[in-house]
């Protein structure tokens, strides 16, 4: 397409300068940034994820060193009452999951780490500060090595079944993908 | 404008329909099999009727049967169950070990409540300011009890103390269980306001008390606590046919949180009158634990004289 | 099979350079199963790009920008470029959205879909059978008449557009404006490095564009030709590579239960893929073929690459997207709004014979 007539010509000229300003602007306001708003969503997002990981250290901090010291039932306790104020918050449920896994209540365990993964994926990630990979790995071996041998053995019961699925789904969730 | 002829069709044709539909709506309804269902008192029964009527409704309709709630005292439950009072029972896993090895009681399902599922432990705890850490401590103390037939108020604690080498009936100052009702909240109470010094608490007691409000995780400390038993058990006389009993327990497996009957007029959510979350199909080797605690500490139906 | 003249060597090419690069940009950092995924890529994209806020699924994908700037590259190098387009442009770009729906629903676009086979998960056979029976009867809505029409030549260049676009997009790949989201976690984080990633596209897109190799495309001709169909042996090309690589860098694990980025809900992993076909053989090409001819200057496919983004955000900000949990309740009415739009599309764009 070659400009023809004089019109042409007047909008090549005015796209030449339009494209020259917009080159101008990028090179000189981009480095002052003058009257800019900008968005950085990914600090905003940093500063997010440093203040939820400062928030979980002080609020279970306590159920935490109940935990340490083999206190898994003062530790639910501690839960149950932090529950009160937090409702649905994820971080009880995949805590709940470790104690629960300690007290030998293998079903309910892989239940609360279900809901706690769901809420939140950061809890299967390998490099996330909030990774719980370890306890969710040791559910899914003991899921895997007597549900599924009780399931097989009793192939109608419903319950052995929703268990096993909910294995199944943390398996997967720890097998990585799109999510 | 209708013709006559067949204006005198339409009356005739009406006359026919409401002689073959009157008397069908007028017939008599089929008449329901009854049946009783034996519930275990945990505080009164007007309580455990106002929890388990709505339950028993849906038994009704799920089973086309027509079920009867009974209220029975845990006393009495062994004497009025091998009287043929009722063919289903509800009661607590040391009541289904003994109606099992008594009566050759069916397993139907284990209810589902709290944290641990269809399970729940029995824990020995003191007041967080007592000074007492571990179970060595409650040595020459005051401690009160729940109900002896409660597994996990009484059976699971005594078997805690024996594995630790206590022994109930020497190494405490006294032990008492309480009167009347709502006796798990009352020995929690007990130690909580300094009348006791160790109390045996069900787990599930002690969650749905800090659930509540009632008292802080952070009053209580935890000296001791037993592996996890099986909850409340529904289970069937050796004479009820397998295949209502597998019917049974597959209507109480299936119900959900969002199931309702009409109660007089009113839709009740079945689940949370009964104060349970669901149900869960065990199997009886899962009560084996309890049978070794009830062998130790010479309880029914393994007591001997 | 006859001797492969210089054509069918390409779609060979094609087919093995998918294969390999598909587990190897896995193994390189992008997420398991996922080394190549157009609708993943699309999701993720679009997250980047602020159109939709699931902070798990936000990065630019290199790869996605290569494939259609390589197309473009190489019909512009070979004179193949082309201006085209004027055929039913909204449907197409309702196409596109659908296309990305019925791939969110099975986790994955045709080209994930085998690159899960070959790593053993068994949970995409059920896509796999989906995709064929889409495939199948689109091809019968072909032979019934129905035309969404062909792209006339165009002149003003509607074609560039979308290259144009995406050379934006490449610009903020190197630019990384503060705008641009970038996951910190889950999948969004997983990525090879951008210029292996962007590299690896480049290369893709030029050699889709000459062989015009498409895995619906393949098994179009799979169904109307059999093995005589070059596609076909580029497909199969793919998959034994594919295969290969997967077994040789232990990326290979059989099974259905426990695999990454899949659920156990097969009958509505087979109907996501019913639509993804079905679509596909009516609008021309699958989601990675909608790039290609976008890249060439057709700009009805450019606007299935608008409906595809339109997909992308939709499906994750609407919670569409199926997980390991299975499909939840709006993702399973989307599907089926998708088939109800096809059905319609069908009977609206049927050519009927007036005897």
């Amino acid at each position: 397409m070659i400009p023809g007539d004089r019109f042409d010509r007047v909008l090549v000229v005015l796209l030449l300068a339009v494209l020259l300003s917009l080159g101008g602007l990028l090179a000189t306001q981009a480095r002052s940034g003058a009257g800019a708003v900008t968005i950085d969503r990914n600090l905003e997002r940093d500063l997010a994820a440093r203040a939820r990981l400062a928030f979980f250290e002080q609020t279970y901090a306590p159920v935490l060193s109940l935990q340490a010291a083999g206190n898994d039932q003062q530790a639910l306790m501690k839960l149950e009452e932090l529950g009160r104020r937090y409702p649905g918050e994820a971080h009880g449920d995949i805590l709940r999951a470790a104690s629960l896994l300690r007290l030998g209540a293998l079903p309910e365990a892989v239940a609360a780490a279900v809901r706690a993964v769901r809420r939140n994926g950061d809890y299967v990630d390998r490099d996330s500060p909030f990774s719980q990979r370890p306890v969710i790995e040791q559910l899914v071996d003991e899921g895997l090595s007597s549900l599924a041998e009780k399931a097989r053995l009793a192939p109608g019961n419903a319950t052995l079944g929703e268990a096993l699925k909910n294995v199944y789904y943390l398996q997967s969730r720890l097998a990585g993908g799109c999510e | 404008m209708m013709s006559i002829s067949l204006l005198k069709k339409l009356v005739c044709a009406g006359l026919l329909l409401g002689l073959v539909l009157i008397p069908a709506a007028c017939k008599p309804q089929r008449e329901r099999p009854k049946m009783k269902i034996g519930f275990m008192n945990c505080n009164s029964a007007p309580e455990t009727l106002q929890r388990f009527r709505p339950l028993t409704r849906y038994l009704s309709e799920r089973l086309d049967i027509d079920f009867e709630a009974v209220p029975v005292d845990t006393q009495d439950f062994e004497e009025r169950f091998a009287a043929g009072e009722f063919a289903f029972t509800h009661g607590n896993s040391l009541l289904y070990i003994i109606l099992k090895e008594n009566h050759n009681l069916q397993l139907i399902a284990t209810e589902k409540r709290g944290q641990f599922g269809a399970r729940t432990a029995g824990a020995i705890i003191a007041r967080s300011d007592s000074g007492m850490k571990s179970l060595q401590d409650i040595k020459g103390k005051r401690m009160v009890f729940g109900p002896q037939l409660a597994p996990t108020g009484y059976l699971a604690q005594y078997n805690l103390m024996l594995d630790a080498g206590l022994d109930p009936e020497r190494d405490l100052a006294y032990y008492a269980i309480p009167s009347g009702s709502y006796k798990h909240e009352k020995v929690i109470y007990a130690i909580y306001f300094g009348a006791y010094d160790v109390a045996a608490a069900p787990a599930l007691d002690l969650e749905v008390m800090i659930e509540a409000g009632k008292i802080d995780a952070d009053d209580i400390t935890i000296l001791g606590q037993s592996p996890i038993i099986p909850y409340c058990t529904f289970g069937a006389a050796e004479k009820v046919d397998p295949q209502l009993v597998e019917r049974f327990r597959k209507a109480l497996v299936e119900l959900t949180p969002e199931t309702t009957v009409d109660i007089d007029g009113e839709q009740v959510k079945v689940l949370k009158a009964a104060w349970i979350d669901g149900f869960e199909q065990l199997t009886d080797t899962d009560y084996d634990l309890i049978r070794s605690w009830a062998r130790r500490a010479n309880m029914p139906p393994y007591q001997k004289f | 099979m006859g001797r492969f003249d210089r054509h069918g060597w390409l779609i060979l090419l094609a087919g093995a350079a998918l294969g390999l690069a598909g587990v190897m940009l896995a193994a390189w950092g992008n997420p398991e199963n996922s080394g190549i995924c157009v609708s993943c890529f699309i999701e993720n994209s679009a997250g980047a790009l602020g159109l939709h806020g699931n902070e798990r699924m936000q990065y630019l994908r290199p790869e996605l920008v290569g494939f259609l700037l390589g197309g473009t590259l190489s019909a512009a190098l070979f004179r193949e470029f082309r201006s085209r387009g004027g055929s039913a442009p909204l449907p197409r770009f309702v196409s596109g959205l659908f296309l990305i729906v019925g791939c969110a629903v099975f986790i994955g676009c045709p080209i994930k879909l085998v690159l899960r086979l070959t790593a053993g998960d068994w949970t995409a056979v059920a896509g796999l059978v989906g995709l064929v029976g889409g495939v199948w009867v689109g091809l019968r809505c072909l032979a019934a008449g129905v035309h969404f029409g062909s792209g006339r030549r165009q002149s003003g260049g509607s074609g560039l557009w979308l290259p144009a676009l995406f050379l934006l997009f490449l610009g903020l790949l190197f630019w990384q404006p503060t705008f641009l989201a970038l996951s910190a976690s889950g999948s969004g984080a997983q990525h090879a490095p951008m210029l292996i990633s962007l590299g690896v596209g480049l290369g893709l897109g030029g050699l889709a564009q000459r062989s015009r190799f498409c895995i619906t495309g393949s098994l179009r001709d799979l169904l109307l030709m059999g093995r005589r169909a070059p596609l076909v042996w580029g497909l199969a090309a793919f998959f034994l590579v594919a295969l290969v690589a997967n077994l040789g860098t232990g990326q290979f694990h059989s099974g259905y239960y426990g695999q990454p980025g899949s659920h156990l809900d097969a009958l509505w992993s087979g109907l996501g893929m019913l639509l993804v076909g079905w679509v596909s053989v009516l609008i021309g090409g699958c989601p990675f073929r909608q790039l290609i001819k976008a890249g060439e200057g057709d700009a009805d496919a450019g606007l299935a690459v608008l409906g595809m983004f339109a997909g992308g955000a939709l499906v994750q900000a609407w919670g569409l997207a199926a997980t390991a949990a299975g499909v939840p309740l709006f993702g399973k009415v989307a599907v089926l709004c998708g088939l109800v739009f096809v059905l319609v599309s069908c009977l609206l764009f049927r050519e009927r014979s007036s005897t």
